[in-house]
């Protein structure tokens, strides 16, 4: 078996942090995969979010949206989107199965956020004579942003989860550890690994939060 | 349809081990949540509360492989899924059943104890019956979690529907990943419908006064 002292050796030891499967690398591959799936689905979902909450048209197929992919392994997911583009295109496979796992939570968020502005704030914009644009950008998108930052925190964590798996399709990522580790039964680069992965979510989630409660705070005082 | 007709036997079998591996953490994750909000100090509930929001965000495979290191577990097999899918079933649980109970509204929980009801009365009678749709509510998102989450311990050697996304990779058999992923979700509607009519039986009165008005 291995001990807190191995896995403190491996994860110090500067070899396991350099070249193509270095954790220094997969970390990077790791979060721009992450950050680029987030991106393009907020640019997707954000505008449709708002214009959906604004117009009060679509409300149903936020719902059923959000509920039926509760029910979708992520997982399954991924593997069936890269089976069907077909091998060569797993970049692009696993991007578009993780920006559709980023949707359902951001478009949420944004929907939830703009629904959420008192009737009298709304009327009381388009009373002062608020063209619709100058009413998302004023009064929507201020008053929305906390929501908006919650549905990207958990839009994050499905992401960074799901890019764990990546390594099981042939890209990188911090999972390459864990697949590798387990087939080696390699216990202090599966756990190294691991904890590596841990923090990634953790602190992402964190900051998240943090941007969150700030927001809110804006808002109060 | 070809592959998951000729293979029918195997998916069923896959499906039951499936639904077992979700069950019972969410038994368990339930159960200790509930203690958990019942029975603690209330000055503890923003600790637990931030241990489980922390633990929530760890992705399902590193808590998989993880737990050995912590617990001592073999590496490989369901002792480490059961406990992890259990965690964040309870972490989950934690909040929604924190809120359910918040939400009963406090007069009737008076008027209770001025008729003189004792505590496990009150909490039989009153508390646990109107905290019911909330408590439901929440058990509908861990369940369609745990669901999609279980399959994800094919990888640490877990047979269940998960395995067909592996082997149908590894295989190139596109129907067979199609299969697994159309069994979890249909198992997944089942649960959620399950859980819903199980609200439904046990508040009778919300259908009568919806029926009323």
């Amino acid at each position: 078996m291995f001990s807190i002292g191995e896995l403190f050796d491996w994860l110090t030891d500067p070899e396991n942090w350099a070249g193509r499967y270095g954790l220094a690398n997969l970390f990077l591959e790791h979060l721009t995969l992450t950050l680029v799936s987030l991106a393009i689905a907020g640019l997707l979902a954000i505008p449709i979010g708002i214009a959906i909450g604004q117009s009060g048209r679509g409300e149903s197929l936020v719902i059923a949206i959000s509920s039926a992919s509760r029910a979708i392994p992520t997982m399954g997911l991924m593997f069936a989107l890269v089976m069907l583009m077909g091998v060569e295109f797993r970049q692009f496979a696993v991007v578009l199965a993780l920006v559709s796992i980023a949707i359902p939570p951001v478009l949420a968020g944004a929907y939830a956020g703009i629904k959420s502005v008192p009737i009298a704030i709304r009327e009381g914009a388009r009373a002062q004579g608020m063209t619709t644009w100058q009413q998302i950008r004023h009064v929507g998108l201020p008053l929305s942003a906390p929501s908006m930052v919650g549905g990207f925190k958990i839009a994050y964590l499905q992401v960074v989860s799901t890019v764990v798996l990546a390594p099981l399709v042939g890209l990188g990522g911090l999972g390459f550890g864990i697949i590798q580790g387990l087939a080696l039964r390699d216990f202090a680069q599966l756990t190294g690994s691991a904890l590596v992965i841990v923090l990634l979510s953790i602190t992402g989630e964190r900051l998240l939060a943090k941007v969150q409660s700030k927001l809110v705070r804006r808002l109060i005082h | 349809m070809e592959w998951a007709a000729k293979n029918f036997d195997f998916v069923l079998q896959l499906s039951v081990a499936h639904l077992l591996i979700s069950l019972v953490p969410l038994f368990l994750g339930s159960v200790f949540a509930f203690a958990l909000v019942r029975l603690t100090p209330a000055r503890l509930a923003g600790t637990i509360g931030t241990t489980f929001s922390a633990i929530y965000a760890i992705p399902s495979l590193a808590i998989f492989v993880a737990l050995p290191a912590v617990i001592g577990t073999s590496y490989l097999g369901p002792t480490n899924v059961v406990i992890a899918l259990s965690v964040y079933v309870a972490a989950s649980m934690f909040f929604s059943t924190r809120d359910a109970f918040g939400q009963v509204p406090k007069p009737a929980v008076f008027i209770a104890r001025a008729q003189g009801l004792s505590p496990l009365q009150l909490f039989v009678h009153v508390e646990l019956p109107l905290a019911i749709p909330g408590l439901i509510a929440g058990l509908r998102v861990a369940a369609a979690s745990t669901v999609s989450m279980a399959s994800i311990g094919a990888i640490v050697g877990v047979r269940n529907l998960g395995y067909l996304f592996l082997d149908g990779f590894q295989r190139k058999i596109p129907e067979e990943i199609l299969t697994g992923l159309f069994a979890i979700f249909l198992i997944g509607i089942a649960m959620d419908i399950g859980l819903m009519a199980l609200g439904r039986v046990l508040t009778p009165w919300t259908r009568r006064s919806a029926q009323r008005v």
